[in-house]
């Protein structure tokens, strides 16, 4: 059988930085095909080059066993191949059926939209589904997550989809719901629909996949049958190198408790977290995206207060209802999104630096601009920013520098508890080492850290502790030395989060 | 501050040339215009509209707009005649008791605003209808008249040799320039206007802000109407009706952005004597009404569309 779409020694680059070597991926019909692998290990980018919406640098696509070239997504679509994205495009001010069949509607013989057609087309595409009470009629906005999904897939089919790649489907959606996307998924599969799928829920994938690739840092470590694989296995085969090796990890001498968190609960985003941070150690927390990591850090950090439970610094018991009561309270946090929550950036470095402190750089609420500039430039030595001047606009920064200026920022404020979300996304090797080292050097001042963190390696190679967190909740806590890719991947991805471990924590 | 700060400062050059060409332009046109007494008419005349420009200018650095600053001077306009002509208080005590209402109206902008998160287009066009109402409503369509000398030489007298309200004027600037360059709240006015969610993240008092801008922006609404009312010596309720474009084409005219996070009370100041003199010597020189609006909107479409193409070159 030749494959549907194959991918032959695809790569991929943006500008210097390579995110595919030399891909093979091969999809036959009907089967169902996982794709796994970290954040950040090239899925993405090679779901876009399979659906025409980045061009290979090197390697060949082909369908149906013969190389072809997409000019772009429109033509993938018409070879039938189609791709339901994790954040679904559809118009929620649209009906269902106008959604299904938006750019390609039925037309009457005097170009006039067929509503009757569409309406009845849509309808049928949905049966096949299996979702005989969704309305054609329904504005999309009214629906739930997972009856958007489903209209997506309509949509998909009504152009005719022999490919359809699910991007991590199953991320906003309860359990049953999941159980019903599976179902219609098998459907599709024995249509001779070649499905990809992505996700990093193991038991997912051992319940649908027929055979998984696993990308690791842009390569393919290659394809084999659900039946060869185990979760552990891929969770190493995704995780892969001596982690221990890459990280600059000092050792330090765990000092008095800095931060106790007891019951901590903010209704709807985190539920009851209790655990303690020490002065020179660093916490990390690991879990997938939406486990309730950021927002954990963030209910401590004021943005969105606590509703239950108590929140201690230096042993005695806080109130953080706000942002302002955080930093005076000694706790200072780096947000994972750096352009949205970490900086002003159309604004010069030094007004940057200074901005968490503004109250304390100022004469009669005058600012001390001689202060300030003092300030900016030690940082720029004391971080090795590469800038022009203490007036250069951080927008105009490299991101490994505009990640040094939030640094510069929050230790401005002189923090006793530091929370690290994401502190090395999207940024360099060469300052992602600097800022691993730097945190070394703060754990030895005395500062304690929370560190969050998508990437396994880098949890397991900076962090004393890990918690594990899931739904929302604590799933475990593992010391460094039992901490194993297999031991806290399996944590994140446990279906259900095992009661003892929570108490465990102290 | 370097590169901002540069993008503005030529904005201003630009538009300080074109101050400068429309002067020579407007003299050479009429004799009658290059003279003191006119051109302290002139600023006499502007007064208002420069006072409200001030915190306007706080306002659309933040991301704002606040539409209902002519009807605030409206109400307030009224209030001062009926408090002293109807309710029969000293006059003074009217003034205080009006500009208290202002600050009032101004602050319920804010409110609306920041607490119920209504976009300060939509609330700020629900007061604008709203302040006018009421000025509508207390007035029942009668001027009041007859104000005393004494008041008369806030808006028609002059202190060394200058009309009284452009000191008045000039003192509100400065607090301006002062307060938005070298302040806390001038600092945190350009951050919540270039990223409010950062400024949030960094225990930046934004609501606070926010609030005591609308605020201010009602107060010397209500200021304004005073020197207004001083000025006529008469009280209608139609007053400031319409201020608020002119006020927004200064503010913009003089290179505040109006998705915020840019801007300066200087480049307001100059604007704002722009448009004052192109109306006075297009007059002069026999344009009509019509034909000033005109030229007023094509200068600020030629000076956005200027300082948008220097802006593009400052962004890497």
């Amino acid at each position: 059988m030749t494959p549907v779409i194959e991918l032959a020694g695809v790569s991929k680059a943006f500008g210097p930085v390579k995110v595919l070597t030399g891909v093979d991926f091969a999809l036959y019909p009907g089967e169902v095909h996982a794709l796994m692998g970290e954040n950040g290990a090239g899925k993405s980018t090679m779901i876009r080059i399979a659906s025409g919406d980045h061009r290979a640098d090197e390697g060949e696509i082909r369908l149906d066993g013969e190389a072809r070239r997409f000019r772009g997504p429109r033509e993938a679509q018409e070879e039938g191949i189609a791709v339901v994205h994790q954040e679904l495009l559809l118009f929620p001010s649209l009906s269902v059926a106008e959604n299904i069949f938006l750019g390609h509607q039925p037309k009457t013989r005097r170009g006039f939209v067929d509503w009757g057609r569409m309406r009845r087309e849509a309808r049928e595409l949905l049966d096949r589904l299996d979702c005989p009470q969704l309305d054609v009629d329904q504005r999309v906005a009214k629906l739930s997550v997972a009856d958007r999904q489903r209209v997506e897939i309509a949509r998909a089919l009504s152009r005719k989809a022999r490919v359809l790649i699910m991007d991590e489907p199953t991320a906003a959606l309860a359990e049953a719901d999941v159980q019903r996307l599976l179902d219609v998924i098998r459907r599709l599969r024995e249509d001779g629909v070649a499905i990809v799928y992505v996700s990093h829920r193991m038991n997912e994938i051992f319940a649908i996949a027929d055979r998984i690739t696993v990308l690791r840092d842009g390569t393919s470590t290659g394809t084999y049958p659900v039946s060869e694989v185990t979760e552990s296995s891929l969770v190493s085969m995704m995780v892969g190198r001596d982690i221990h090796q890459l990280f600059p990890k000092i050792e330090v001498e765990r000092g008095k408790t800095r931060l106790e968190v007891r019951n901590l609960s903010r209704t709807g985003l985190v539920e009851d977290i209790s655990f303690d941070l020490h002065a020179g150690e660093i916490l990390g927390i690991a879990g997938l995206v939406g486990s309730g990591r950021t927002e954990l850090a963030q209910t401590i950090f004021g943005v969105t207060p606590a509703t239950s439970g108590e929140i201690k610094v230096d042993g005695s018991p806080r109130k953080i209802a706000s942002v302002r009561d955080a930093i005076a309270n000694g706790i200072a946090y780096v947000p994972e999104d750096r352009g949205l929550h970490g900086l002003v950036r159309p604004q010069p470095l030094r007004e940057n630096v200074t901005m968490a402190i503004l109250d304390r750089m100022t004469k009669f609420s005058v600012i001390d601009t001689g202060r300030e500039q003092r300030m900016a430039k030690e940082a720029i030595d004391r971080f090795a920013i590469r800038a022009r001047d203490a007036r250069q606009r951080v927008g105009q920064l490299s991101g490994g520098n505009q990640q040094k200026v939030v640094l510069a920022k929050w230790l401005a404020t002189d923090p006793k508890v530091l929370i690290l979300d994401e502190p090395t996304r999207g940024i360099d090797i060469g300052a992602k080492t600097e800022i691993h080292r730097l945190m070394g050097e703060l754990a030895r001042k005395g500062i304690a850290i929370l560190m969050i963190s998508s990437e396994l390696p880098e949890v397991l190679g900076m962090s004393d502790r890990i918690l594990v967190m899931k739904e929302g909740r604590l799933s475990a806590v593992i010391d460094r030395k039992d901490a194993t890719p297999d031991k806290v991947g399996a944590a994140m991805m446990r279906t259900r989060p095992e009661p003892a471990a929570a108490g465990a924590v102290r | 501050m370097a590169a901002v700060t540069r993008i503005l400062i030529r904005h201003e050059t630009i538009l300080g040339i074109l101050f400068v060409i429309a002067l020579f332009v407007m003299a050479a046109q009429s004799d009658r215009f290059f003279t003191t007494a006119n051109l302290l008419n002139q600023a006499r005349l502007m007064t208002e509209v420069g006072l409200i420009a001030i915190p306007m200018t706080f306002v659309i650095i933040t991301g704002g707009i606040d539409l209902s600053v002519g009807s605030i001077m409206g109400l307030c306009a009224i209030l001062v005649g009926v408090f002293w002509q109807n309710v029969g208080l000293p006059l003074s005590a009217a003034i205080g008791l009006s500009l208290v209402a202002g600050t009032l109206a101004g602050f319920a902008n804010g409110i609306i605003i920041t607490r119920f998160r209504v976009p300060p287009l939509i609330a700020t066009l629900a007061t604008l209808a709203l302040y006018r109402g009421l000025a509508e409503g207390i007035s029942q369509a009668r001027s009041v008249r007859g104000y005393p000398d004494w008041f008369a030489q806030l808006g028609q007298g002059e202190i060394a040799g200058i009309p009284t309200q452009l000191w008045l004027f000039a003192l509100v600037a400065i607090a301006g320039i002062f307060i938005l360059r070298a302040t806390t709240f001038g600092r945190t006015t350009y951050a919540i206007g270039n990223n409010e969610a950062a400024a949030e993240f960094s225990g930046l008092p934004v609501e606070r802000t926010k609030l005591l801008i609308y605020t201010a922006s009602g107060f010397i609404s209500a200021l304004a109407a005073i020197v207004f009312v001083s000025r006529v010596s008469t009280t209608r309720s139609d007053m400031g009706n319409g201020i608020e474009l002119e006020v927004i084409t200064a503010v913009v005219l003089g290179g505040t952005s109006i998705f915020g996070g840019r801007g300066m009370v200087i480049g307001t100041l100059i604007g704002l004597c722009l448009m004052q003199i192109l109306q006075n010597g297009l007059s002069l020189s026999g344009v009509r009404g019509d034909g000033t609006t005109v030229v007023i909107g094509a200068i600020l479409i030629v000076a956005v569309l200027i300082s948008n193409i220097l802006g593009r070159f400052a962004n890497d």
